[in-house]
């Protein structure tokens, strides 16, 4: 015991990073190396560079069953039908709100769970709470987009809880209201995925030093005190981390459920640029631009991305790349 | 050193061979259309048990797979060697084809759809059904023109509907019309509503004399708007000015336009304002989806709708099999005024870009034409459509069929009709209508003594009421159709302006309707005024030209010369 703890590794160890001159003698030397990563090197030209081709489509009119050399150029064509298509600000407005609304709510929402559990003592209740609050996790959208659907209804759970508690005279037909459907949207998402996102900060909080607190104690901190000054502060790289890769899937808002709980009435606040693509791509049989679509989420992804961590870096903290 | 030689070799070779399949996998798909094209003409046994086939068949609708044990598949099977293996839609259709066509993943056969079409995913029929089916052949002859593609002449799909052997007097209205409850009309002793006042008329007093019906609130009038199903909302306006249902156009003279943003359409829109001020429009009818709406008609409580009979025919088997026959819908030919004649009724025609195709991955396309034009042999045709000899039907000592009362429940049991009824293949198949060479009509609804017999004593009493022998007697004999007609059958052809017109129109369609409709009556005009002038934004245009386009080929080309 004795030993583990003078043994343990210093927080940021401080190796100084020195340029190895590159040369065939290291490449000699670390050949298994490179032969353990050629499966991996493999996969990834097979699975992520290789389909980077099929964004010439974006540049043609694409016909299916026909070779490459037959199909017809078109320059950017399909990007300006994107771009100045009337929706497409409306499309990309849902699509940024309806995302963040989701990052912030998730995260807020994931942090306090994970804080709440983690001062609960007794270990039955923690992991119940913890299962109950992870279980929806594993519904398929369909399926979490039928409930939501039914517990809208007007006869469903929330008017009949609303009535009985006489917050509201009449029930509210909450998918006819295009203002109701941002937070419809972000509550199922906070139902559905909260208990699961709990499970990474859980594991952050476990590794934190416990002589920290006890160290608190001894100077008279009381919970509230210890979990702003240790517990939060020790699950902040965890935190950044996780930030910077959502922050990548910020035109990711999700498509099942804006979807399948759309209709015409509230269209103007449920579309996103996916359902978008979808009818005037996929449905039409209009690849080119569903494809063209595709390369405009994937800068945008990679921008917010590099911004991210550049800021990240600038702020001192913990960075993916 | 060698050996580390071989070793970085071998390495090599296996990236390589990777590589090489990827490209292959991915070029595959290209290479399948011109394959099946050229191996058109081989193959093709013959038909029989001796061979077993199997045909794997999608269905752009959805629906439910037959039992395993089905009697007419079954049969099928045994004497001529074929199953079938459906596939039926779950979801959105147009994603699911752009998915299919995507991967170039295709069933042996497939229902029409403009889209596969233009994906190159079928094949031309024409030469194949002269070399190999003479039996269809025969019975497309009259129809052999109408059912080429104005885009390249080529035949690509089989018309499952429309193609008659003669005049038929029908019993049956499949198509669309505003309905009402049977038990309405009684409860006021049988009047005849012919504009949309009277009828809204009486929708509210009766529901202001039954606020409920068997528990649940009484739902005065319902609209569906869900999907590409949306023509309860889009379609009514054309048919209250008197003319047929020819999709999103009005057409006089052989030239079409758009009714979406003309005085007549809004005349309907605020009449709907007006109805849901009342309270009689369903609360959830712009966000209720298909199956919802399906619950709510087969529960009885809904008074009227405007609707495709075809549509809801599931929705009135339930309550038929509920004996709530006085809940089942009389349809309506509604116009605005007296003066104008009513034009839902039409003429048969030829259910253009429907019935099967064959897909370029089919591996013996001569043989699955084969298989068709077996089964519209004239006994197949029984089989499929009256169902096996004394056990469905019988047959007197003239040589007419006839159904027992039980075996008439039966024909309209969803349950039994799995288990009994080859309905998946039959309803797109190409089928004799009209008369067999017997004499007996080719579908039970359509035998007039069958017809009379199976109607319940309360449809009976209906009828007497009104002195009409079927329903269908409710409508105006339908004059000939147009050379041209229907406009709604015309392809706007994927991708194209015209297309893109189109579904923009609809996304305003769905938008701006329900908002209109929902609106109070003063926020009404403002809604419209809108509606009309983001219409205007469209290039609606280019969808007239092409519909008007292919309405002067037609002109040009199904003119019997």
């Amino acid at each position: 015991m004795e030993e583990i703890v003078t043994e343990a590794r210093p927080l940021k160890p401080p190796v100084k990073r020195q340029r190895r001159r590159w040369s065939w003698n290291t490449v000699k030397e670390q050949r298994q190396l490179i032969y353990m990563s050629v499966p991996l090197l493999a996969y990834i030209i097979l699975f992520a560079y290789v389909p980077v081709w099929g964004w010439t489509m974006a540049f043609q009119d694409y016909k299916p069953a026909r070779s490459f050399g037959e199909q017809t150029w078109v320059g950017f064509k399909h990007f300006q039908f994107l771009f100045t298509d009337d929706n497409f600000m409306r499309v990309l407005r849902n699509t940024l709100a309806m995302s963040i609304i989701n990052l912030v709510l998730g995260f807020a929402t994931a942090i306090i769970l994970a804080l709440l559990l983690n001062e609960i003592k007794k270990t039955f209740w923690k992991r119940t709470v913890q299962t109950i609050s992870y279980l929806p996790h594993f519904l398929s959208w369909i399926i979490v987009t039928g409930i939501v659907a039914t517990s809208l209804a007007s006869d469903g759970i929330i008017n009949d809880l609303l009535m009985k508690l006489n917050l509201i005279d009449k029930p509210i037909i909450w998918l006819s209201e295009g203002k109701y459907f941002w937070g419809v949207v972000g509550a199922s998402h906070v139902w559905k995925e909260v208990g699961w996102n709990t499970i990474i900060y859980l594991a952050a909080m476990s590794s934190i030093d416990p002589a920290l607190y006890e160290a608190a104690d001894i100077d008279g901190a009381n919970r509230y005190h210890k979990m702003w000054s240790i517990t939060l502060p020790g699950i902040r790289p965890t935190i950044v981390i996780l930030l910077i890769m959502s922050i990548g899937h910020i035109l990711e808002a999700g498509f099942e459920v804006q979807y399948l709980l759309g209709n015409g009435l509230i269209v103007d606040w449920s579309e996103t640029i996916d359902i978008f693509v979808l009818k005037y791509g996929i449905a039409q049989g209009n690849y080119s631009l569903a494809t063209a679509g595709g390369i405009f989420k994937t800068f945008v992804s990679i921008t917010m991305l590099l911004l991210a961590n550049w800021t990240a870096k600038r702020l001192g903290e913990e960075r993916l790349l | 050193m060698g050996d580390r030689k071989r070793v970085l070799l071998r390495f090599g070779a296996v990236l390589l061979l990777a590589l090489s399949v990827t490209v292959a996998g991915c070029s595959g798909g290209n290479t399948k259309g011109t394959d099946a094209g050229t191996t058109n003409n081989a193959g093709g046994s013959e038909v029989g048990p001796e061979q077993p086939f199997e045909i794997s068949v999608f269905l752009g609708e959805a629906g439910q797979q037959p039992t395993a044990d089905n009697k007419i598949y079954k049969k099928i099977k045994d004497e001529l060697g074929v199953t079938f293996k459906f596939e039926f839609l779950a979801g959105d259709k147009n994603q699911k084809l752009g998915v299919m066509i995507a991967g170039a993943d295709y069933p042996d056969m497939i229902t029409a759809d403009t889209k596969l079409t233009a994906a190159g995913a079928v094949i031309p029929l024409e030469d194949i059904i002269e070399q190999h089916a003479p039996n269809l052949k025969k019975h497309f002859e009259k129809y052999w023109n109408q059912m080429k593609d104005p885009n390249d002449g080529h035949i690509y799909y089989l018309p499952n509907y429309g193609a008659y052997n003669s005049e038929v007097s029908d019993t049956y209205y499949s198509g669309p019309a505003f309905w009402i409850q049977k038990a309405v009309l009684k409860e006021f002793n049988y009047p005849t509503p012919k504009t949309l006042d009277e009828y809204f008329e009486l929708i509210a007093k009766y529901k202001e004399k039954y606020p409920t019906i068997d528990g649940q609130p009484t739902i005065g009038f319902e609209i569906l708007n869900y999907d590409w199903k949306n023509w309860g909302l889009l379609n009514p306006p054309q048919h209250l000015i008197g003319h047929p249902n020819d999709g999103g156009v009005v057409v006089n003279d052989g030239v079409g336009e758009i009714f979406a943003d003309k005085d007549y359409a809004k005349d309907y829109y605020q009449k709907l304002n007006e109805v849901n001020a009342q309270g009689l429009l369903d609360k959830e009818a712009f966000t209720q989806n298909y199956d919802q709406y399906m619950a709510k008609l087969s529960s009885g409580a809904v008074l009227g709708m405007f609707d495709q009979h075809w549509n809801f025919g599931s929705a009135v088997d339930s309550l038929k099999t509920q004996d709530k026959l006085e809940r089942t819908y009389v349809g309506l030919p509604l116009v605005y005024d007296l003066s104008t004649k009513d034009y839902y009724r039409d003429r048969p025609s030829l259910n253009l870009n429907n019935g099967f195709g064959i897909t370029v991955n089919a591996k013996d396309p001569v043989k699955i034409i084969k298989v068709l034009d077996k089964l519209i042999e004239e006994d197949w045709q029984k089989l499929l459509t009256w169902g096996v000899e004394g056990e469905d039907y019988q047959v007197n000592e003239e040589g007419r069929f006839i159904k027992t009362q039980e075996q008439r429940d039966n024909a309209s049991d969803a349950t039994w009709k799995l288990a009994n009824k080859a309905d998946a293949y039959y309803g797109t198949a190409p089928k004799i209508e009209g008369y067999f060479s017997d004499g007996n009509a080719t579908a039970a609804s359509n035998q007039p003594e069958e017809y009379q017999a199976s109607l319940k004593p309360f449809d009976k009493e209906v009828l007497d009421a009104y002195g009409f022998n079927s329903y269908v007697d409710f409508f105006s004999p339908p004059p000939e159709n147009p050379i041209y007609y229907p406009a709604w059958s015309v392809d706007l052809v994927e991708g194209s302006p015209a297309k893109i017109a189109n579904t923009k129109l609809n996304e305003l369609s769905t938008k701006y309707l329900p908002k209109a409709i929902l609106a109070t009556t003063t926020e009404f005009e403002a809604t419209w005024k809108e509606y009309v002038s983001e219409i205007q934004k469209l290039d609606i245009k280019a969808y007239e030209d092409r519909i008007n386009e292919v309405l002067k080929w037609r002109i040009d080309n199904w003119t019997v010369k």
